[in-house]
């Protein structure tokens, strides 16, 4: 990709950061879907917004997007204030819904030059920009063809590239990993970490936690319309109580030795090892220590799931 | 807030989705070959009862006054989706985001829709053009009724994109469109009928004898929303023709005269003879259409300033960050 920005625009407005929202409120009709929610996604990171069905982060992202007003707080993008000039906050946003529409009779490079006319790109600059963001979602091939003959990842990739197309500061996707195949993840992490390198201020939504873990090195926890967490993901790591895999090329010798551990928590046999815990890190730890020491051949030993998902299930705990 | 940019990319978009979707072409030519045929056909039957003059010219009445009802029955279909289509189509919110003004949205899809039910009254003009070639009608009275039209189909556009702007669901809307075509259609000459009655006066001439007597002159303007009122009543006149008539001077010596004859006229005419008639005051019989005094801009200004606040609507309603969503809009 060339130089993600033609000229030091880079920040504007005196804010440090691309978003910065206080206290937002919203209430459909006599429903609350947010109840106060606190954001900061600062330049040149990845922010994740994660939560459960309904903690209203769609409803957040509409209120970023400037398509939906707040009853109440402060949201500032790119140093705009969403309540006094949404429209200066639009050239600096960049906006992929969770599902969206593409208008099936264009051709792939005339859907995105339409967006290109409508944020006012220099037509010279125009067929430059849209070969080079077909390149990056990896659409070159259906230059020309028409965007029904598409995939639904297909169509998340040009959704991408759509939100992409006028160099947005700030960057808001609303699930974008869902319907992409693996490897279409693999490609949308690495963008995203790449824009972020480039100062970009991503927020991404999603409930692939495994997949944030990788891309977010901050992570926003929402529930019931509250932020009820924000950390960044390298703290997170380590900190909390997991369940933890072991492997050993002996099972039975793995099973007897656990069988004599009362701390190893609840046991469940898997395949080739078991999964032991929840465990601290310094008790996993020990436990290694000690299991190899007992001679049981052990091949793989770590968290069964992410640091991200037990922050998450710690949160959503009290629901059950 | 609105810019030609915008405009022209948002219609040219609109213009360039509807062709590649559905069958225009056979739907045009359907409606080319439907109209220009009934049209020619109605000559046939006109010719074999009047003179082929005066069958030229009622069959520029009779096909401008079809072609008025057709088009307006065709043309909510061009708009009657236009907004909340594209929200169910999840395509309306990115164009929000960008620096489209919400004027630029809904004039860029009215120009569209405008134009193509300006496509669809240009496919009828050969045999609205016949007449005129002909000599029957002048071409400035061709002209006049066919601005008429043109106006009117921009009309019923805004009115069907407001509904479909106010409305979530698109087969509401499409409803709802039909309806008000039907109201500005049927509606007023039903609330205007209902209406005379309630003038009626009663006048004593004297003793022993009264008798009531109706007002339509009071109620008239009930009349002139209607698209067929303002048509007919806005196509000028047809020139009195003067005939040659023979008379007998004192000394009973022929001598020949050129006389206005003046009946001559086309379902149009009438209709606009008769409307002038009821602003007079009498009824069909007495009203004198010359003191009337047109009705066609009260009409026309009626409908222009209803397509005006229509168009308002819409632009408010694509207005954001969107304060009050109503129960089952998706923005996204």
């Amino acid at each position: 990709m060339d130089a993600y920005y033609g000229d030091a625009e880079h920040h504007d407005g005196g804010s440090g950061h691309g978003i910065e929202a206080s206290g937002v409120t919203r209430a459909f009709g006599t429903v609350p879907a947010l109840q106060g929610v606190d954001l900061t996604v600062p330049y040149g990171q990845v922010t994740a917004l994660v939560g459960p069905n309904g903690a209203g982060k769609t409803t957040l992202l509409l209120i970023l997007a400037t398509l939906l007003a707040p009853d109440a707080g402060r949201v500032t993008v790119a140093g705009h204030d969403l309540a006094a000039h949404p429209e200066r906050a639009r050239t600096a946003i960049g906006w992929m819904p969770d599902q969206f529409g593409v208008y099936d009779q264009l051709t792939v490079d005339e859907y995105l030059a339409f967006f290109a006319d409508a944020y006012r790109l220099p037509p010279a600059e125009k067929s430059r920009r849209i070969r080079a963001l077909l390149a990056l979602v990896h659409l070159d091939e259906y230059l020309g063809r028409p965007v029904h003959v598409l995939s639904r990842g297909q169509k998340q990739r040009l959704g991408v590239a759509r939100a992409l197309i006028h160099r947005p500061r700030v960057l808001l996707l609303d699930e974008p990993a869902s319907g992409l195949d693996p490897r279409s993840r693999v490609e949308l992490r690495d963008l995203l970490r790449s824009l972020a390198a480039d100062g970009v201020a991503v927020l991404v939504s999603s409930h692939v936690l495994s997949e944030l873990e990788e891309i977010a090195d901050r992570v926003v926890l929402v529930d019931r319309g509250r932020t009820v967490g924000a950390h960044a993901v390298a703290d997170l790591a380590g900190t909390g109580r997991v369940r933890w895999r072991v492997r050993a090329l002996d099972p039975d010798a793995l099973d007897a030795a656990l069988a004599g551990r009362p701390d190893a928590g609840e046991v469940v046999r898997l395949p080739a090892g078991a999964e032991v815990g929840p465990l601290t890190e310094p008790e996993a730890a020990r436990m290694l220590t000690e299991l190899v020491g007992a001679g049981v051949p052990v091949v793989g030993f770590g968290p069964a799931s992410g640091a991200l998902e037990a922050a998450y299930l710690a949160m959503t705990q009290d629901r059950r | 807030m609105i810019s030609p940019h915008g405009v022209g990319l948002v219609a040219r978009q609109e213009v360039r989705t509807r062709l590649r979707t559905g069958r225009w072409k056979a739907l045009m030519t359907v409606w080319f070959l439907t109209v220009n045929g009934t049209a020619l056909f109605f000559r046939l039957a006109l010719e074999a009862s009047i003179s082929s003059r005066d069958a030229s010219l009622h069959m520029f009445g009779g096909v401008l006054l079809g072609v008025l009802v057709l088009t307006m029955l065709v043309t909510p279909a061009l708009t009657a989706q236009s907004i909340n289509g594209d929200r169910e189509r999840g395509t309306l919110a990115a164009l929000q985001i960008t620096r489209l003004s919400p004027a630029d949205i809904a004039v860029g899809k009215l120009a569209a829709a405008w134009g193509t039910g300006l496509l669809v009254l240009a496919l009828t003009l050969p045999c609205v053009a016949l007449p005129v070639l002909e000599g029957a009608v002048g071409a400035g009275r061709a002209a006049v009724t066919l601005a008429v039209v043109a106006l009117l189909i921009g009309v019923v556009c805004a009115l069907a994109q407001a509904w479909s702007a106010l409305v979530t669901r698109s087969i509401t809307s499409v409803l709802l469109s039909y309806l008000t075509v039907f109201a500005l259609l049927v509606g007023t000459p039903v609330l205007f009928a209902l209406a005379v009655p309630l003038t009626s006066e009663k006048v004593t001439t004297s003793r022993h004898y009264a008798y009531d007597r109706e007002h339509p002159d009071r109620v008239w303007w009930l009349l002139a929303p209607n698209p067929v009122v303002v048509l007919a009543d806005a196509a000028p006149e047809v020139p009195a023709r003067r005939l040659p008539v023979t008379r007998y001077d004192s000394r009973g010596r022929p001598y020949t005269e050129l006389v206005r004859y003046n009946r001559r006229t086309d379902v149009l005419g009438e209709l606009g003879r008769e409307i002038r008639g009821l602003r007079a005051g009498g009824d069909r019989r007495s009203g004198d259409p010359e003191r009337g005094g047109p009705v066609w801009p009260y009409g026309l200004a009626f409908n222009v300033l209803l397509a005006g606040g229509a168009l308002w609507t819409t632009v408010r309603r694509l207005r954001t960050p969107v304060r009050t969503l109503p129960s089952g809009v998706r923005l996204a």
